[in-house]
């Protein structure tokens, strides 16, 4: 009996709780087999042998692993590089211990496994499930820490070692430190750490334990080690498509790195080894559609930047082309891109010009991406909303940008109208053609109505248009801005306006723009009919001595935008002239007439005061002002009024200018004098200014339409007086059956709608059960 | 894609059916009425006024208030008004539609007695005359050829004949 258990004790030296391991033959194995047979205890002392290896494990074998990974927890933070390495070495000694411990008890279970085999029963469990099982249920937080650290650490050497092959070897040299284990060049330790790591990596996947102590930390670290890597390589730079070196990276350097890991340090993979393979191929597969998120990502939350830099951006845009074809990311793309528009672009701070220039990038941009222009319109949505709400001036900066003469975009555009209108046809042939190529819309498109889907192929012009919905108050604006120009600017370039509007005719048609071409044509005949009458007999037999010389601009009022209703009564001297000039142009053009717009166009004068002279032109209005102090020195600001026919208040503004000429003065309220004496000399120097107020003598489409708005108005009233009660759809119908007189009815529903319950909120008309009615008195 | 579909513009539609309309009855016709339509909502006048009755530009409602100072004073009456084809050169058809009691006016059909809308027409007279002329003739009605006796033989006591004409109007009046 004691020999036996001396024996026991002597092969099993774990049964007296000893770590150790006694190499004993099979003949002793047998003998001791034998005598526990004899004592009838072989059952018992085997499982005994179980249990003491099992309480070993974890009384002693797991703790000690666990230890070292506690402690460091409690370790300052201070140093990150000495940390990560002292954690590598931490975690290396650990692993090497377990796997040292793992080897012997390994060992102890083949002879424990012997002894059954005696029993022919089936008495122990399998060791490595244990041997797992304990060594995680007391798994510490702190843990995967130190995991990514050594792979970290292990993964820079490696892309250090690769990196090596491809850079150039001078810039390695200038550096003191190793970019792999930062350690100085001489004392580099990569080869050593690539070799720990190696047996480590061995030592795990021999102990099974590779996939549950690193498989998580180790996705954890290359996802991160991508992102960094995207972010590194790719952000801010959308001039070059990236997506191909991201994915020769992840194929060449991570997944080699990972090969190495499963496949026993060796990159090169054993063809017939389909388990490690699999696994492989999986990460691959993982991984790159991990890549291809990360960097759409990443290319979406710039996407700001990149309509900024269009169309330089363009390579990164079709990378994300490329990626949206493999993911899923509309939604995220028009949630992001609408913030960012909304936060970049739509605020009191941008100008509206930039919110334009904002909207026709996104708009080349959006149709580089999408030829369908689905997304496009989905996020371009609220930028239109803004402009049409908040924006008043937003037609006259499209327009003005239009026509204007340094180049922009949308003049470019409206240029190549013409090749694009061509171009359509063309593609609307091959749709035809190619019929079976034709894909239904995505679910997210906005299907309101037919509108919607025609607009999403038109151009950028169209687009624009498409803002206000509305043709007429484009073409509106372009005539008062044509009008303007035509008007401030006599020696203007007609090839050029010419040219717009032969443009601009292509785009929204003849009809519209006729009034233009009339007034472009009233420009040229008003010269040669101006040059006629000054040298016709009727104007020059009476002309008298000296008398200022007169052009006129003859324009036909109807084709015109309105011009201000405002008055002024000119110099007599003056009104003599023109009374001539209207007579001689009665003469020449038969039953026609002319009726004076005193207060535009443009005077040179010619002031001499103070032995001084100055040259200005000025607008009419000033002219006149200056004129009647020639005679009379001092003026009463009401008397002035009256003779001119001009509000005080509109007159005390325009005397403004002569007094900053400082040619006026308002010596007290309301008397303005002519400054005439030497001491104002010196302020007033002779400076030649060519001045011209900033006056608009047109009426802003704006107040056009408020005037068009009341005539609707009165059509209103006069159909619910009779008819009693209308729903909207009735009134907006009858509306453009009978008030649709004038050129150019353009009264949308939505529009008729807004109007309505703004007389409603006016107390003039009672909206009820759906119908409009006028207030019961 | 889209330009498979036929596009078909809503203004443009009804422009066309309007234009069928006046077609039939000839434009000038169409033209003129529009005209009266546009002078009628453009004035100033606000106690007469009228308005084509659907779409229909042939066929017009019209609201007369009774005028200041007589005992149709803030009564409102409604008429129809129907223009022929060769209108103007025939007097529209007009006809009350709110019950009047008048001399001459037809308690039972609306129809009224009034020499410009029968011999005396012009193509001078326009909507706006016809309203003014029955706003005027209710205030001074022709009482040799009455169409309503008893109102003509009331008229002569205007003290009886406006408490009749109140209790009247009230129960016949549009709501």
């Amino acid at each position: 009996m004691e020999g036996s258990w001396n024996k026991l004790k002597f092969c099993f030296p774990i049964i007296s709780h000893k770590l150790e391991y006694n190499e004993t033959n099979r003949e002793k194995l047998d003998e001791l087999c034998k005598e526990l047979i004899s004592l009838n205890v072989l059952d018992e002392i085997t499982q005994m042998l179980c249990l003491e290896i099992q309480n070993t494990l974890l009384k002693q074998i797991v703790p000690e692993f666990w230890k070292p990974f506690f402690e460091n927890n409690l370790e300052s933070q201070s140093n990150n590089k000495a940390k990560q390495k002292c954690e590598f070495q931490i975690f290396r000694n650990a692993i090497t211990q377990l796997f040292r411990r793992y080897q012997l008890l390994n060992r102890i279970m083949v002879q424990v496994k012997y002894l059954e085999s005696k029993t022919g029963k089936k008495l122990i469990y399998n060791f490595d499930e244990v041997f797992k099982s304990s060594l995680l249920s007391q798994l510490p937080d702190s843990f995967t820490n130190i995991v990514h650290a050594f792979y970290y650490v292990s993964f820079k050497v490696f892309i250090n070692t690769k990196a090596d092959n491809d850079d150039d070897e001078e810039f390695m040299e200038e550096r003191e430190e190793c970019l792999g284990c930062e350690m100085l060049q001489l004392k580099c330790q990569c080869q050593e750490l690539v070799n720990a790591f190696g047996e480590i990596n061995l030592c795990l996947t021999k102990m099974g334990l590779l996939d549950r102590i690193s498989g998580y930390t180790l996705t954890h670290l290359i996802q991160n080690e991508i992102y960094n890597h995207i972010q590194k390589t790719c952000k801010g730079n959308f001039d070059t498509q990236h997506l191909k070196n991201l994915e020769k990276w992840l194929d060449t350097i991570v997944l080699e790195w990972l090969t190495r890991i499963y496949n026993n340090g060796s990159s090169k993979l054993d063809p017939t080894n389909t388990k490690i393979r699999e696994s492989i191929n999986c990460f691959q597969m993982k991984l790159k559609y991990f890549l291809y998120e990360k960097y759409a990502n990443s290319i979406i939350d710039q996407f700001f930047n990149i309509i900024i830099e269009f169309p330089e951006s363009q390579p990164a845009i079709d990378d994300l082309k490329l990626c949206m074809e493999k993911l899923d990311l509309r939604a995220h793309l028009v949630e992001t891109l609408k913030t960012s528009l909304k936060t970049r672009l739509l605020h009191q701070g941008v100008d509206t010009c930039d919110i334009i220039t904002g909207y026709v990038a996104t708009i080349k941009t959006m149709r580089h991406l999408e030829k369908s222009g689905i997304l496009l319109q989905t996020c371009t949505e609220p930028v239109k909303e803004y402009l049409r709400k908040c924006r008043q001036d937003t037609v006259r900066c499209v327009v003005t940008s239009l026509i204007e003469e340094t180049p922009s975009d949308l003049a470019e555009e409206l240029a190549r109208s013409e090749a694009i209108k061509a171009e359509e046809n063309e593609r609307n042939k091959d749709e035809m053609n190619n019929w079976q190529e034709w894909s239904p819309d995505p679910v997210d498109a906005i299907t309101d109505s037919e509108k919607h889907s025609r607009n999403r192929k038109s151009d950028i012009i169209s687009m624009i248009v498409d803002i206000y919905g509305s043709k007429e108050l484009f073409v509106n604006e372009y005539r008062n801005l044509l009008a303007e120009r035509l008007l401030i600017n006599l020696d203007f370039n007609p090839e050029k306006e010419i040219r717009n509007l032969e443009l601009l005719k292509l785009r929204f048609g003849e009809n519209l723009l006729h009034s233009c071409e009339v007034m472009l044509r009233d420009i040229s005949d008003s010269k040669r009919i101006n040059a006629h009458i000054l040298e016709s007999e009727t104007f020059t037999s009476t002309a008298e001595k000296d008398e200022p010389s007169v052009s006129a601009l003859i324009v036909s009022s109807q084709f015109w935008p309105t011009f201000k209703k405002e008055t002024m009564e000119l110099p007599d001297e003056m009104n003599k002239i023109f009374e001539r000039y209207k007579k001689s142009y009665e003469e020449y053009k038969g039953n026609r007439t002319l009726c004076w717009s005193a207060l535009n166009g443009k005077v040179n004068i010619e002031i001499e005061i103070n032995d001084k002279k100055l040259d200005l032109t000025v607008t009419p209005a000033q002219a006149t002002i200056i004129w009647h102090f020639q005679n009379q020195k001092e003026w009463q600001l009401d008397s002035l009024s009256t003779v001119i026919n001009m509000p005080p208040s509109v007159l005390r503004r325009r005397i403004g200018f002569w007094q900053l000429q400082g040619l006026i003065r308002e010596t007290k309220e309301n008397l303005f004098v002519l400054c005439d004496e030497k001491q104002q000399d010196c302020e007033m120097e002779t400076q030649v200014n060519v001045v011209l107020d900033e006056e608009e003598t047109m009426v802003s489409a704006n107040d056009q339409r408020e005037e068009e708005l009341q005539v609707f108005w009165s059509y209103i009233l006069g159909m619910l007086t009779n008819l009693d009660s209308m729903p909207l759809e009735r009134i907006h119908q009858m509306l453009k059956l009978f008030a649709s007189q004038g050129p150019g009815f353009e009264f949308s529903q939505d529009e008729l709608k807004s109007f309505l319950q703004r007389k409603v909120r006016e107390h003039k008309l009672v909206y009820a059960l759906g119908v409009y009615q006028l207030p019961k008195n | 894609m889209a330009n498979q579909n036929i596009n078909v513009d809503p203004i443009s539609l009804t422009k066309n059916s309007q234009e069928e309309t006046i077609g039939s009855k000839g434009s000038a016709v169409a033209k003129r009425l529009q005209k009266e339509l546009m002078a009628l909502m453009m004035s100033s006048e606000k106690s007469v006024s009228a308005f084509p009755d659907n779409s229909n530009l042939f066929k017009w409602k019209a609201t007369i208030v009774g005028p200041q100072d007589t005992v149709y004073e803030n009564q409102k009456y409604r008429l129809s008004i129907e223009f022929p084809n060769n209108y103007p050169y025939t007097a529209p058809k007009v006809v009350f539609l709110t019950p009047c009691f008048h001399p001459n006016i037809d308690l039972s059909t609306g129809a009224l007695c009034l020499d410009i809308l029968k011999e005396k027409w012009s193509a001078l007279y326009d909507v706006r005359t016809i309203l003014l002329s029955i706003q005027s003739l209710l205030s001074e009605p022709n009482n040799e050829s009455p169409l309503n006796t008893q109102a003509a033989g009331l008229w002569k006591n205007q003290e009886e004949y406006k408490k009749y004409l109140l209790q009247f109007y009230e129960k016949n009046k549009d709501v």
